[in-house]
């Protein structure tokens, strides 16, 4: 969500509402990209994001969107795609981040492939599961051992810069020829 | 194990020699030495150096992203039964996503070959079987260099998604390391694609 429709986080909105406005912000974001291959595993944070790809308005002639049932094989899909010049986006949680890890650096940081991945961030306030902490609150620890560019949203950025700055990673992938990492906080903090 | 009659190096000197001018996902290890060792560099050869578990799904990516490419053929993966085995789930997402141009070479020997031998579970699996059942559009499972021919016809010249499981010996080609940076070898894939049908600027 952009400009005026943007809503400042701290006027009291419910937390359904930050999942709202959050959403709409990382949705804008990818359609900006115009992604011709959407691929995504199962998210209840993502919900509203996946929803608007699979059978929403995303849903749109000339994209394919589809599951990827691990995340590393999601890697490998879109380190072909990009080499035939398609413009692919994954969408998962980072609870994946440790099955895909092998996968990126043989094949995205090695092969020097600009992957865009937008990876939802989970285990933190507001977190329901009582044990996905013990693998997303290292989310960051990881991609840095394993020297993957992340970048993060959440309520440090209002929420009026998150459309632009997802769409800015996507350039920012291409321009240094590898893997980047969007991580979007939809739970509130 | 049984022992079969095909040797990896003629069956990679047979696909080279079939689809000269097709995108080719070569998997890891023996398979990626000896075809460089039988057939050479070559820009439509596609190396994986490393990436165990994901031939096919490079090559599956390929196939979707060329859908509508003019002037390039067929996508071939041409994969280990051990590397198969380590991302089996692929099968599911071919199946489902139905890329027509798409055709899979699994060279089974029955064995982790560059790693000593040790036994892949490949022996107990009807892996032909599985990709059907996966909903391919075609499987076949060959032992002979005539079945090998005759499959490989049908699977240039039919709608795929197709598999076609090779059982090889674990006979092996003297050669050495490859140790390409694997950026140029991106690079060059890439080079040889733009060559052969030049991409619609979006």
């Amino acid at each position: 969500m952009t400009g005026a429709g943007a809503v400042a986080e701290d006027a009291g909105e419910t937390d359904q509402q930050v999942l709202q406005q959050r959403s709409a912000a990382i949705i804008a974001g990818i359609e900006a990209i115009d992604p011709d291959h959407v691929l995504h595993l199962a998210s209840s944070t993502l919900k509203i994001v996946l929803s608007h790809f699979i059978d929403g308005p995303g849903a749109k002639p000339g994209r394919r969107v589809f599951a990827m049932p691990r995340e590393e094989e999601g890697v490998a899909i879109a380190a072909g795609l990009e080499l035939a010049g398609a413009r692919p986006v994954l969408i998962f949680q980072d609870n994946g981040i440790g099955n895909l890890l092998t996968a990126l650096l043989t094949l995205g940081q090695a092969y020097h492939l600009p992957l865009l991945a937008v990876v939802s961030r989970r285990g933190g306030l507001g977190e329901y599961n009582s044990m996905i902490h013990t693998i997303s609150e290292r989310a960051e620890a990881l991609l840095d051992a394993a020297g993957v560019r992340w970048f993060q949203l959440d309520a440090r950025t209002p929420v009026s810069r998150w459309t632009a700055e997802i769409e800015r990673a996507w350039a920012f992938a291409r321009a240094t020829h590898r893997p980047v990492f969007v991580l979007v906080n939809l739970m509130g903090s | 194990m049984t022992v079969a009659d095909l040797d990896r190096a003629d069956v990679l000197r047979f696909i080279d020699a079939a689809a000269p001018d097709s995108p080719m996902v070569l998997g890891l290890g023996g398979i990626a030495r000896e075809m460089l060792a039988v057939a050479g560099r070559k820009g439509n050869h596609f190396i994986s150096l490393d990436a165990m578990g994901q031939t096919v799904p490079v090559a599956l990516g390929l196939a979707l992203g060329l859908e509508h490419r003019a002037g390039v053929g067929k996508v071939i993966a041409i994969e280990g039964d051990g590397s198969l085995l380590m991302g089996l789930s692929v099968l599911s997402t071919v199946g489902h996503l139905k890329p027509d141009r798409l055709v899979v070479y699994v060279l089974d020997n029955g064995v982790y070959l560059a790693t000593g031998g040790q036994p892949t579970a490949s022996a107990d699996i009807d892996l032909a079987a599985v990709a059907i059942a996966c909903s391919w559009r075609g499987a076949r499972d060959v032992r002979t260099a005539d079945e090998l021919a005759a499959a490989t016809d049908w699977a240039l010249t039919t709608e795929g998604p197709v598999l076609i499981r090779v059982r090889i010996s674990t006979a092996q080609l003297p050669a050495g390391y490859f140790l390409e940076d694997p950026a140029i070898l991106a690079e060059d894939f890439r080079r040889w694609l733009r060559a052969q049908s030049p991409q619609k600027e979006p």
